[in-house]
Parts: structure tokens; C-alpha cells; sequence
């Protein structure tokens, strides 16, 4: 046997080897692009500057040893981020000081055990990066890092056997495939137990999610990057769907000020109870001989800190734990701070009453107007009689004069600018300055904020509405309809209502609007093949990951528990089962493992150790000592009756072992022979 | 050497760690109703889940051989060869060899390819005299990720031996023994002074033997050589003033060291045994072996 191995004692306080070392920081640089986007600039920059510091002390020795030093360190860290932050109960500052006081940790780690923390809290830093963001390229980025923390700890645990690269990350490779079905069964079937423990994200999920009740210009184009999710809507069982395109009522604006518009304070407090009974009792009223659907829904609420709840058109009915809000739009009684989900019955016809103070508080406008907008507003309501006519004016004029529809439209001073200079915006600069014309012309107009379309899941059988699809429209009162949906964005953009805002972005920017500022090289590259190829496979990665992966939470996952038939048997059934599997699937692998790497077992020397066995029963034991010829020997002298077999059978393994060509069929003999040695002694004794 | 049938399992000081941010993973998952970090969670909790059988194979085909170890003085360091073979048909990673009885040593091996073996040193401090036996030793293994360690036992009828710690008057005794006047040291090439020569038996080393007159035509002859006529001293347990029992053979111990040391034949006289006076290094270990082993209750 060959003694070719190394070894390393173990010492107590080690330095970390280099090579773990290596491909922790390539952990942990996979790590960072999250936190670049997130978080301050200067976070991640501390935690390469302290990545390339560890690589320069490591090789010579340096440590950071002195207490008073890492305490001072860590104060000034921590008073770093909350100055930054202002406070660190926010999750960003939470992550912050989180990845700040691992740089430090990474400056100061030094011994084998600390390795391991690092390893742990690595993951943990993949946890915060998915907080941060869960779109695929970060996911990628993610994935990645936990593959190579899981190489850096096997690298760890190999110590200095040979191999760098391709062992350790074959070794990571065959612990992840074994690890997949695993995570599938997990992923699919675990039951995702929310035992009500939340906890509150203010100012991470909530004040950020979504609108606010202020619609001011610019303040859905921030949105429009925004792939978080907002809700998602099912239609249960045959409730018919909605036949034009969706609109999701949001809040109702009624205060204009020009370009700005707001929802009523304290809408909520105010009017809980009397503008449900206001609306229940319009709502109350058969609704008019237009036969409209009523279409249900099941809607599952992302918590965004407000108080308002989506629904399509108009609901009718409010749900428990909120009310319909003058403008008819669902209120909560709290601001919704978790996940939410209701089931609400909606209208496609707006209809609807209107009382006179509502109609006086719909009619008015600020009276910083300038005269030339006034002007506009009158010229419509004189030209025709019928408010119809004015609102078709209108949209005439957003239709034929020049006007654009873009994302970045830029600061507006007033309405003014916008209706006869720029003429550049987006939906809510839209929906702004066409309410406001319609009520200078007399009509009685609101805005409503909510959301437009949602793109649809087949894997669930739902509509998921993010925050990037945040529309803003507007809704005039006329005699014979009632409050009647008019989309002015729909004028000037006719495609971004049938489809959703980032596809038609794209759809428009193919067109050569975007182009120009892209320069030649980059836009040919862009159109050469290759790369049109990598990023269509990145589209489609892209969107299955949002779709399949990032889609499936707990309450697809209580749709597909459902309709597999086994979400009735209970949480602690199912987990049962699932480690039962898990366990099954171990064994599995384990015996998987032994049979293939147990060692060769020689049959003629099994044989003989059978041989040597039955002899001792017969009370002859072989010393670890002895040959096989004086073993013989001494066994045929203490059992004469068996002295030729036990000869022979001595013979013919001396001869399997040491001739240089054994014959064939000996093996089979010496087997024959073996076998029938017992059963003739037992016949002789 | 008997061993376990199956190793054991149990979880490191990096699993309770483990647990903690598998917790916070499932916390933040389950409230934030996050799919990506349910991902997340579930794969770090299969990968750990898969390597436990990793763990527990890399022991597989693993087993130990104890190889006998010189003895030491108490107070030193007892240095234990053992063999640790590899017979299965798969590289085995960071192997430890523990030794339960001697303060838990342990003594690592990165690497043992395929059907060998890897020889190391455990070493381990002597505590007390006598002759220890290595009863227990464990092979572990937290190889792949380092939250479960996989342990097999071993059982070895291996002895080592300690000789008690040399301490007290390195000042050889000056009584001298009944016959230490008259008493020639007779053995070959243990002394300085010429004392005449013998006819050569084969085997012997040639260094001694008398070529000059092999030249002048004589057979073979050794030379002989007697240490200093000093004469013998007898190591006495009885006339040591010291109370405790330890102390004398410890004082006796370094006595004898001293006496190898200088060539001076050394007798010792412990209760119920006696040894005759000699030197070399047969001489030497032998009454070491009798200090260690030694036991006053049995007198």
C-alpha cells in the first residue's frame, strides 16, 4: 500500500487557508450586485475595500487582534448606517449594517471556526440579497453564490488534498444534483406554514409599494420600472372574465390642483360609515336595464401600507374589514401590512349616483389656472352642447395635437406648459390635465389611480398585476351614464392599453424611438444574431423564473396542494410524509454510495475466510499468524477424518493464490469444494 | 482491531449555527410569502440534508492499525504510529483520529486515495507511569460540509509504556553493593579501559576485534573492554529518605538514567525484586520497565 497522502495537524487557531479563502470572496463578490442596486454606494465598496485588504494582510500575517480597535471599528459602522438611514430598524439599513459588519468580520477572521461563521453568514447575505430583489439576474447572481460557498466549505474540509478548481466543484455538482429532487419535493409540496408571525416592513415594502394618495407628474413614471408584484387576481370557478382590457380601481382623486391631484384626507376616517351607507345605498339600487357582468374575483393583496384594495371596474359590495369610499372605491378600516387576500364582486358598468355636494366638490379647480387653459376648456363646452362632445374635443385635442407618450417626459412648471408647449408625458400627466380641462368645461371629473391589465399565469390560472403596470385614468360625470370611464392616455397611446406598459415600452423602442440614443456599434450589436439569441434565452429564463419560481407562493401552492387532493390532511401529515421521503431518498443515495465505492471483495479469499470459519466451529482456529500449508497441517492432525479434504482444499488455494496461470475451472472447484466440506462433516459428526 | 458496525452521526457546533439561519430563512420566507427565499431555504437545507450520507459513507472502508509505540517518560510525549488504510474504491477526505482516553488527540489526515493508506503520528502527553493500554479510538469525519460528523470506534489492544518522571539528586549514590569492589563489567565495547581478549564469535562487531594479530598470523580474537573499575552501584528503594512511593522510583528513575549515562553499571533493588548490576541499553529499559510497572500494593 502506497502512503502517498498529506496531512496537516490541527491546530487551534489557524490561519484560514488560502484557497477556501479564494472562493469564499467569489461567494461573496456574487453576492454584491443586489446591494449595489439597493443600498448606499458606499456599502459594498466597504466590503470590497475590506475583501482586498483580508488578501493583502492574509500572506503576511496581519491580523486585527486589538479589541479597542474592532469595537471601534464596529461602532463606527453602525453609527455610519444609521446616519445614512436615519434609523436601522428599515430593512435596507438592516442589510446594510448586516453586510458592513461582515466586512469587518472578513477583516478579522482568522481561525478555522470563523471560517465556518463567514460560510453561514454568506448564505445569509444571499437571504438579504433575495429581500433586496427577486428578478432573475439577481437570482443567477444569488444561486451562484451559494454554489460557491458550498465549494469554498468542501475546499475547507479538503485541507490540502491535491486538486484546486475541478474536485471541489465536481464535489459541489454532485451534492446539488443529489440535492435537486430534494428541493423540488420541498419547493412543491412543503407546506409554506404562515404561523401569522409578521414582521412589519414599513418603510422597505410598504411606504414604497405602489402610488401614494397624491398623484403628482412623475409619480407613476417611478413606477414604471418597478417589477414588484402589487396583486393577483383570479377569477374563481366560471365567473366570467373581463371582456376590454382590465382596469383595477385603485383610489379616487377628487382635489385638483392643476398638473397634481389628491385624494380627500381622511376619506377613510371620515366617510367609513356614512358613504357606505351612501354607496350601499346607490349600490343597492337594481343596477340599470344594461345588463352588465358582474364579474367575481380573488384577490391576493401584496401589503403596500396603504389602505386602499384593488378590484375591477367598480365593486359593488364591499368586503369585510373595509368600505366602499365615496368614489367607490374599496377602503380598508387598517393600513393593509401584510399579504391580503379577499374575494369582491365587481361591475364592468361604472354608473353610479351623484349627490350635489359631490357634484360641486367634482367641478373644482384651482384658481391658479392660467387663462389661456380656461380659455381652451370654455372654447370645447361653447363648440358643443352635449358633454359627450366635450370629452370627444378633448380627446381630439390630445389625438391631433402632437402630443407623446413617453417615461421620461421631464419637469413640468404648470398645466400650461404641458397642453401648449412640451406635450410630452406620461399617463398621469394624461389623466391630470384632462380632468382638470373637463371640469374648466363644466363637467364633474375625477381621477382615479389604480392599475392597468397584469399579465397572466397558465401555471396558477391568474393575472399577476405588478406595480410597473400603475395607471392613472380619469372618470366624467354624464347625465345618461353616470360616471363613465374616459382613458386620455388611450388618445395619445392607443397600444399601451391592450398592452402592458413594458412590453409596449419595448414594442416602441424596437420602432426606432429609443435607438437614437444608443450609439451605432452598440445598436448593431444589439441587432446581430447572436446576441438577439442570448437575450430572447434570457427573456424566457427570465420570465419563467418570475413566473414558475418566483409565482409560486403559498396560496398557488394551496391551489396545487388543493388540487392534488392533499391540502385537507394537514400541515404536520405533510411534513411527515415529505421527511419520509426525504429520508427514503437519503437511504437511497447512502446505499447508492457504499455499493459503489465498497471495496473489491476477492471471491477465492471469501472463500478460504468461509473454509477457515467452518474449521473453527469444528474447533480448530486459525492463528492471524499461520500460513495455509501449517494451518492444514495442524487442522488434518486434529481432524483426521477430514485430513484429505482439508489437504485439498489447502492445496488448491495455494495454487490459486501462487501459480502463475491458474486453471479455469479451478475457482468453481475450490468453491465445490468448500461448500461440500461442511455439509460432510455434519453428515460424518 | 474490532470496530462498530455503522458509524455515528452526530451534529457539530456549525449545525446549531445552521439551524439558526435556516430559521431566519424560513422566517423571512413564510412572512414575506417569498418563493425565491422558500428557494433558497429549501436548497440549503437539501444540500445539508444530502450531505449526511456523504459524511457517513466517507467513513466506509475506513479503518485503523495501531503500531506499537516506544515508550516515554512521564511528563513527555508518547509518540503513537498508526495506519490508517483506506480499502474502499473512493478517495476518503479530512479524516481525524481521535484518541478517547488520552485527552482526546487528535490528529488529522487530508487525504487518502483509493485503497491506501496513510501513515501518521499521534502524539499525546504521558501523565503517569504503568502501562496504558489504547482502548478506544474514534475515525471521524465531517467531510463534505462540516454540520454532521460521522465517528467510528475502534478498540485496540495496543499497550504503550510510561516510565516515571526522572526527578530528584542527579548525584549518584556512593554505597556501593556487597561485591561492587571486585565486580568487572564483562560485556563488549562498554567501557574505555582494555581488559584483554577472547576468541571471536561470528556475529560479532568487527569494530573489536584484534587485527593485529590477526597480522601476525593468530585467529580471530576480540578485544574486551571493562567500564571504569568504579564498581557497581545499587539503586536502592530502601534507602531513599523520600515518603512517597512515586517520588522514590522517580528519583530512582533519573538515577538510572544518570548511571547509563556515565557507564557505570547500576544494579536496583526494589521491594521484591532485585536486578543485578549491568549496563547497556537491554539493561537500561528493562529496569525502566520494572520502575514503570511497578506496583506497591502487591508488596
Amino acid at each position: 500500500m502506497s502512503a502517498s497522502n498529506t496531512r496537516s495537524p490541527v491546530k487551534t487557531d489557524t490561519s484560514i487557508p488560502r484557497r477556501p479563502l479564494l472562493w469564499m470572496a467569489a461567494a461573496l463578490l456574487f453576492t454584491l450586485p443586489p446591494f449595489f442596486d439597493s443600498l448606499g454606494p458606499w456599502i459594498p465598496w466597504l466590503f470590497l475595500l475590506s475583501l482586498a485588504l483580508k488578501f493583502w494582510m492574509e500572506p503576511r500575517g496581519y491580523r486585527l487582534r486589538s479589541v479597542v480597535l474592532k469595537l471601534l471599528l464596529v461602532a463606527t459602522a453602525v453609527t455610519t448606517v444609521f446616519i445614512s438611514y436615519g434609523s436601522v430598524r428599515s430593512v435596507e439599513a438592516g442589510i446594510s449594517l448586516l453586510v458592513v459588519l461582515m466586512s469587518l468580520k472578513i477583516l478579522e477572521a482568522h481561525t478555522a471556526r470563523e471560517f465556518r461563521v463567514m460560510v453561514l453568514i454568506g448564505w445569509v447575505l444571499c437571504l438579504c440579497g433575495f429581500f433586496l430583489s427577486q428578478d432573475f439576474a439577481t437570482a443567477l447572481c444569488l444561486l451562484i453564490a451559494f454554489a460557491l460557498l458550498v465549494v469554498a466549505l468542501i475546499q475547507f474540509h479538503r485541507g490540502a488534498s491535491p486538486g484546486t478548481v475541478w474536485p471541489p466543484v465536481g464535489a459541489t455538482c454532485k451534492l446539488l444534483l443529489q440535492a435537486l429532487p430534494l428541493v423540488v419535493l420541498f419547493f412543491l409540496l412543503f407546506p409554506r406554514i404562515n404561523a401569522g408571525f409578521q414582521f412589519e416592513l414599513r418603510p422597505f415594502r410598504s411606504a414604497n409599494a405602489g402610488f401614494s394618495d397624491r398623484l403628482s407628474p412623475g409619480s407613476i413614471a417611478a413606477l414604471a420600472n418597478s417589477s414588484e408584484i402589487a396583486f393577483r387576481a383570479e377569477f374563481p370557478g366560471s365567473s366570467p372574465r373581463p371582456s376590454g382590457p382590465m382596469y383595477w380601481r385603485g383610489v379616487v382623486m377628487w382635489h385638483c390642483n392643476g398638473m397634481e391631484w389628491r385624494a380627500p384626507y381622511g376619506a377613510h376616517g371620515r366617510s367609513s360609515s356614512s358613504s357606505t351607507l351612501d354607496i350601499a345605498g346607490t349600490a343597492g339600487l337594481p343596477v340599470p336595464s344594461t345588463n352588465a357582468k358582474e364579474i367575481q374575483q380573488r384577490i391576493t393583496l401584496a401589503p403596500h401600507g396603504a389602505r386602499w384594495m384593488f378590484a375591477l371596474d367598480r365593486p359593488i359590495k364591499a368586503v369585510p374589514g373595509a368600505t366602499l369610499a365615496r368614489g367607490d372605491y374599496l377602503s380598508s378600516v387598517q393600513p393593509i401590512r401584510k399579504t391580503r387576500r379577499y374575494e369582491v364582486v365587481s361591475s364592468e358598468f361604472t354608473g353610479g349616483e351623484i349627490t350635489a355636494k359631490e357634484r360641486a366638490e367634482a367641478l373644482e379647480v384651482p384658481a391658479s389656472i392660467s387663462p389661456a387653459v380656461r380659455d381652451l376648456a370654455h372654447s370645447w363646452a361653447v363648440q358643443n352642447r352635449d358633454p359627450g362632445g366635450v370629452v370627444n374635443s378633448a380627446l381630439q385635442f390630445f389625438r391631433t395635437k402632437g402630443f407623446s407618450y413617453s417615461l421620461t417626459p421631464g419637469e413640468y412648471e404648470n398645466l400650461e406648459e404641458f397642453l401648449f408647449r412640451r406635450r410630452v408625458g406620461f399617463c398621469e400627466h394624461y389623466a391630470a390635465s384632462f380632468a382638470t380641462l373637463m371640469r374648466l368645461a363644466g363637467i364633474p371629473a375625477r381621477v382615479v389611480v389604480g392599475y392597468l391589465g397584469g399579465e397572466y399565469n397558465d401555471l396558477g390560472d391568474f393575472f399577476l398585476v405588478r406595480q410597473a403596470d400603475t395607471h392613472a385614468w380619469c372618470e366624467v360625470w354624464l347625465a345618461e351614464k353616470g360616471w363613465t370611464r374616459v382613458d386620455p392616455t388611450s388618445a395619445v397611446a392607443p397600444g399601451r392599453v391592450s398592452l402592458d406598459l413594458t412590453t409596449f415600452l419595448e414594442t416602441s423602442s424596437a420602432a426606432g424611438q429609443m435607438g437614437t440614443r444608443r450609439n451605432a456599434l452598440i445598436t448593431q450589436l444589439l441587432r446581430s444574431g447572436i446576441f438577439t439569441n442570448v437575450r430572447f434565452i434570457w427573456q424566457t429564463l427570465s420570465y419563467q423564473w418570475d413566473t414558475r419560481l418566483v409565482a409560486f407562493d403559498a396560496d398557488v401552492q394551496d391551489v396545487l396542494l388543493t388540487s392534488m387532493g392533499i391540502a385537507s390532511r394537514g400541515a404536520v401529515f405533510l411534513i411527515v410524509e415529505i421527511l419520509l421521503v426525504a429520508i427514503a431518498l437519503l437511504a437511497i443515495y447512502f446505499t447508492w454510495m457504499q455499493l459503489r465505492t465498497r471495496s473489491r471483495v476477492d471471491r477465492v479469499k471469501a472463500l478460504y475466510e468461509y473454509f477457515c470459519r467452518k474449521i473453527a466451529r469444528l474447533g480448530v482456529r486459525r492463528e492471524p499468524c499461520e500460513g495455509p500449508l501449517d494451518f492444514a497441517r495442524r487442522a488434518a492432525q486434529s481432524l483426521p477424518n477430514e485430513s484429505n479434504r482439508i489437504r485439498q482444499i489447502a492445496d488448491t488455494y495455494i495454487l490459486l493464490r501462487y501459480a502463475r496461470q491458474p486453471a479455469p475451472g479451478m475457482q468453481d472447484r475450490f468453491a465445490k469444494e468448500v461448500n461440500a466440506f461442511g455439509a460432510r462433516t455434519k453428515l460424518t459428526r | 482491531m474490532k470496530a462498530g458496525k455503522f458509524p455515528l452521526v452526530y451534529p457539530t457546533a456549525g449545525f446549531a449555527a445552521l439551524l439558526f439561519v435556516l430559521a431566519a430563512m424560513w422566517y423571512a420566507a413564510s412572512s414575506q410569502n417569498s418563493a425565491a427565499i422558500y428557494l433558497l431555504l429549501f436548497l440549503l437545507a437539501s444540500v445539508f440534508l444530502v450531505s449526511i450520507p456523504h459524511t457517513l459513507t466517507n467513513l466506509t472502508g475506513v479503518t485503523v492499525r495501531v503500531e506499537s509505540a516506544k515508550p516515554a517518560f512521564a511528563g513527555d510525549e508518547v509518540f503513537l504510529p498508526v495506519e490508517i488504510m483506506n480499502s474502499s474504491r473512493a478517495t476518503r477526505y479530512g479524516i481525524e483520529l481521535v484518541l478517547a482516553d488520552a485527552g482526546k488527540t487528535r490528529e488529522r489526515v487530508d487525504c487518502i486515495p483509493r485503497e491506501s493508506a496513510a501513515r501518521l503520528t499521534v502524539r499525546f502527553a504521558a501523565h503517569h507511569r504503568g502501562e496504558h493500554k489504547i482502548e478506544k479510538l474514534d475515525l471521524t469525519s465531517c467531510y463534505p460540509l462540516g454540520f454532521v460528523r460521522a465517528s467510528k470506534r475502534f478498540v485496540s489492544n495496543q499497550t504503550y509504556l510510561v516510565y516515571p518522571k526522572p526527578a530528584g539528586n542527579s548525584q549518584l549514590p556512593t554505597n556501593r553493593s556487597r561485591f561492587a569492589d571486585n565486580w568487572v563489567q564483562q560485556g563488549i565495547g562498554h567501557g574505555d579501559d582494555f581488559a584483554g581478549v577472547r576468541a571471536y564469535v561470528p556475529g560479532e562487531s568487527q569494530r573489536h576485534i584484534d587485527w593485529k594479530a590477526v597480522a601476525r598470523g593468530q585467529p580471530l580474537m576480540t578485544k574486551e573492554f571493562a567500564a571504569e573499575t568504579k564498581g557497581a552501584a545499587y539503586l536502592d528503594f530502601f534507602e531513599l529518605r523520600f515518603a512517597d512511593v512515586e517520588e522514590k522510583l522517580s528519583q530512582l528513575t533519573l538515577w538510572v538514567i544518570e548511571a547509563e549515562r556515565a557507564r557505570q553499571p547500576y544494579g536496583l533493588r526494589l521491594p521484591g525484586i532485585e536486578i543485578s548490576p549491568a549496563l547497556g541499553r537491554m539493561h537500561f529499559h528493562y529496569c525502566l520497565r520494572v520502575l514503570s510497572l511497578f506496583r506497591p500494593d502487591r508488596v
